[in-house]
């Protein structure tokens, strides 16, 4: 029995905080994204070579992995076409946001208004359950640009504490990439990042960051802004790179004893949700991530070779599934790997640790860079 | 040993030992891990390599003074659980090395470190005072200057002894860093020790057991540094001027026509011992052997040769006689292949042409010496080193190759008495060591430079006049 129109955007349109079904909001997203009416022209052309019917066959979450991963097909579709027609001829697009292109062309994906309101508001959710108090001010050293991660802490920030103060540095991962690639040291980037933040370090009342591990490496071997670090800041999240466990266990007992470290996995092609680390875990606990924008952006680790999920415990392909008003991507094979993990109870998908990049994706080596 | 519990390496930084969580076991010959080794991460490193950059250098009498009580403590005490009989067997044990080898290693450290500013001396210019106070500033003269404060030392290894190299910067006051082999960080962690207790302080040297991909943060952190390694390793640091690559010797021994080695059978005694001491794996062991007087001759010596290898016992490293080196026999058995992919169309001579692994019953096995007759001076294999006595043989003649196969040699021993072959020696840059006559290609000594003295790295000439 499909959907009528009036069930799905009640099941799409409820409130941030709301429990959702898993598989009521795959129905509902099905008929959304594939209505003649509301579609997102993208997957209405991409409906006739799926091979089956969306409507009809995708019920429950685990269908899901009926869809071919057409993440690839991202980086050379109009934009336009991945905005459901639903949203009518003035939809409250955000920005478009672009993958780092870490692994070739770039992706670009709209972001629109509902979901960046949802992720900001669970974003805010998990740094009030942190303790982080109103007029927490941020340095931010994270990607602008084409790319979503700094606007999206912004918008976090200020559903946290309207009034925060958030001091950005762009951190362009291509150029990253590129200077890695052609097997020239970042050194002389990651330098400029940090002779730019010790200005905010030093001059301004900042007392949580976001930074990547290996930029969060080098300012440790800064004295005045390791000191100002130390003193200032009590919550430092860190993501867009993988931290190696003897590193955060340094930082947690001897560098930042008095700072909460606290991870993140985001991927653009989920508009840049994905998990945060469940609080409280001790040092000899991997460091576990649950979805943080469930059930609309949820993770699974399975085999590589069969699609099947690992084991708990094991590594495996981290699968992510975008499924919301505002854009469809499921079975988007990432470019990492991961621990699979059991979810916190009510959960659907999986819970993860130690993200890693694969080593090759595509058939293009990648280079993790400093993002 | 006698206690079952393993040995613990762990990093001794700024604030003393450190033990990190992640463990590296270490294992001995037979596979058995024996000790573990604990690799700090990244922000570890930065904030020892801050701590040196911030330290003070304790004036030159002093730096002298804890040196000689260092290698005393070097040589005879109990340091970090483990006295000098309990640290040679583990050494032994874990490099493969013969006991012998492994005694004389620790009093080539105990010399070196009691002696280390007096060796350092020997780079010093003629014209360059060590202090503005030297009475010979005042008209005006160099003042031998360090280049840097903070040096870092990539180690190896191989054999124990590289760690007698570094103690001269300290001795120059420089504040090291060391990072040691996670195959065998015994040695290391002792002299380290033995200067800590000796004086210097946590920001003087830092002892930082890391993975390669940390390490690189050690050396980009240190003003100068020294690099152990293969070619790789040259390749990746050999256009960085701050770094002092050591690779592989491609050491090699010249018989000349006028040696007349079939008259002089100490001369194949030389030879096989300059193959085959410490176990054959140092950049000064020879590696290629050039003989005047054609294919026969050379096949001659060839056979002379692995005949008086092949009398070396085969035997457990801690074994006072033992000279071949062991490894775990998956190890060894995987030298012999890559042994065999290097020898490629080479002519295998000796008893050893069948295998060269000898399985000591216990999981380990020695590797025995390779000798390979090569058609001639320009064949490739004549410089592939490998970590155990292999020797490639090759034809040379004096009109023919002339000095073309020699060029690219750490240590050339050359036995002839024609003046005009040492004079091409002696002007053919690349040739870094030039020993004339029966001089064992390992032979050291600290008025020798090693491919250039360290000090001359470290060093560098100002002007200083003093008339004060």
């Amino acid at each position: 029995m499909d959907l009528d129109l009036d069930t799905a955007l009640r099941i799409l349109d409820v409130g941030p905080d709301a429990r959702v079904d898993p598989d009521e909001l795959v129905r509902a997203a099905m008929r959304w994204h594939f209505g003649p009416e509301t579609g997102t022209p993208f997957w209405l052309r991409r409906a006739a070579t799926l091979g089956f019917d969306p409507v009809a066959d995708v019920r429950t979450w685990a269908d899901l992995r009926l869809f071919p991963n057409v993440t690839d097909e991202l980086r050379d579709v109009a934009v336009a076409d991945l905005i459901p027609l639903g949203f009518g001829p003035h939809p409250d697009v955000v920005s478009v946001i672009e993958s780092g292109g870490t692994t070739g062309a770039p992706k670009r994906i709209p972001l629109l208004r509902p979901f960046a309101d949802l992720f900001s508001h669970r974003e805010a959710g998990v740094l009030t359950a942190a303790g982080l108090g109103p007029g927490t001010h941020w340095l931010a050293m994270l990607p602008a640009g084409p790319h979503g991660a700094f606007e999206q802490v912004k918008r976090a920030a200020s559903a946290h504490s309207r009034g925060s103060l958030v001091f950005g540095i762009d951190l362009d991962p291509r150029w990253v990439k590129k200077l890695a690639g052609a097997g020239q040291g970042v050194d002389a980037y990651v330098d400029h990042l940090l002779d730019q933040a010790a200005f905010v370090l030093l001059q301004q009342p900042v007392s949580a960051m976001r930074i990547t591990p290996p930029v969060l490496a080098r300012l440790t071997e800064r004295d005045d802004l390791l000191e100002a670090v130390q003193q200032k800041i009590r919550y430092l999240v860190w993501g867009g790179a993988s931290m190696d466990p003897e590193a955060r266990h340094y930082y947690r007992t001897e560098l930042l004893p008095d700072a909460v470290l606290s991870c993140r996995y985001g991927t653009t092609m989920a508009l840049g949700a994905g998990g945060a680390e469940r609080p409280g875990l001790d040092d000899d606990a991997p460091c576990a991530l649950d979805p943080s924008v469930s059930p609309y952006v949820t993770l699974s680790v399975v085999d590589a070779q069969t699609g099947e999920p690992v084991p708990y415990g094991e590594r495996g392909r981290l699968v992510v599934h975008h499924v919301s008003k505002s854009f469809l991507l499921p079975n988007n094979a990432e470019r990492d790997t991961a621990t699979r993990l059991e979810p916190l109870p009510g959960h659907v998908g999986d819970a993860i640790a130690d993200v890693a990049p694969l080593a090759e994706f595509g058939g293009v080596a990648v280079v993790e860079g400093v993002y | 040993m006698t206690t079952d519990a393993l040995v613990q390496v762990d990093a001794l930084g700024p604030a003393g030992a450190y033990r990190a969580r992640y463990r590296e076991p270490v294992t001995d010959v037979t596979g058995r891990t024996v000790a573990e080794v604990g690799l700090v991460p990244d922000p570890y490193v930065a904030r020892a390599m801050a701590a040196l950059r911030k330290g003070t250098t304790a004036p030159l009498e002093q730096r002298r003074a804890m040196l000689r009580t260092a290698a005393g403590l070097f040589g005879s005490a109990t340091l970090l659980g483990l006295g000098p009989d309990d640290y040679q067997h583990l050494v032994s044990r874990v490099a493969g090395l013969g006991i012998t080898a492994v005694r004389a290693s620790t009093e080539k450290i105990v010399a070196r470190c009691a002696s280390a500013w007096e060796d350092a001396q020997a780079a010093r210019p003629a014209g360059a005072v060590t202090g503005w106070r030297d009475p010979e500033a005042r008209d005006g003269a160099a003042l031998w200057s360090r280049r840097g404060d903070v040096f870092g030392v990539h180690a190896a290894g191989n054999h124990p002894s590289v760690h007698a190299a570094w103690i001269q910067a300290l001795a120059l006051g420089y504040r090291v860093a060391v990072r040691p082999s996670r195959k065998e960080p015994f040695t290391p962690a002792r002299l380290v020790a033995a200067l800590r207790e000796a004086g210097f302080g946590a920001d003087a040297v830092v002892l930082l057991p890391t993975d390669h991909a940390v390490s690189a943060t050690m050396l980009r952190l240190a003003d100068l540094s020294m690099v152990y390694g293969g070619d790789a390793v040259i390749q990746r640091y050999g256009a960085d001027p701050t770094v002092l690559p050591q690779g592989p010797g491609r050491t090699k021994i010249l018989l000349a026509a006028d040696a007349d080695w079939r008259d002089h059978a100490d001369l194949v005694d030389l030879v096989a011992d300059s193959a085959a001491r410490s176990g054959g794996a140092g950049c000064t062991n020879v590696t290629g052997v050039l003989v005047e007087g054609g294919a026969d001759e050379a096949r001659a010596f060839a056979t002379a040769l692995a005949d008086r290898l092949a009398t070396l016992p085969v035997t457990h490293p801690e074994d006072d006689d033992a000279v071949l080196p062991v490894h775990p026999v998956a190890a060894a058995r995987a030298l012999e292949t890559q042994l065999r992919s290097v020898a490629a169309d080479a002519e295998p001579v000796g008893a050893t042409a069948d295998s060269i692994v000898a399985e000591l019953g216990d999981g380990s096995a020695a590797l025995r010496p390779a000798v390979h007759l090569l058609a001639s001076a320009a064949a490739p294999q004549l410089g592939a080193e490998l970590p155990f006595p292999c020797v490639w043989v090759a034809p040379w003649s004096r009109a023919g190759d002339g000095v073309a196969p020699l060029r690219g040699t750490l240590v050339l021993t050359a036995l002839t008495n024609d003046d005009a072959l040492i004079d091409a020696l002696a002007e053919e840059r690349t040739i870094r060591n030039v020993y004339v006559g029966a001089r064992p290609t390992w032979w050291a000594d600290p008025r020798v430079p090693h491919d250039d003295y360290l000090a001359g790295f470290l060093m560098e000439s100002r002007g200083i006049v003093s008339t004060a």
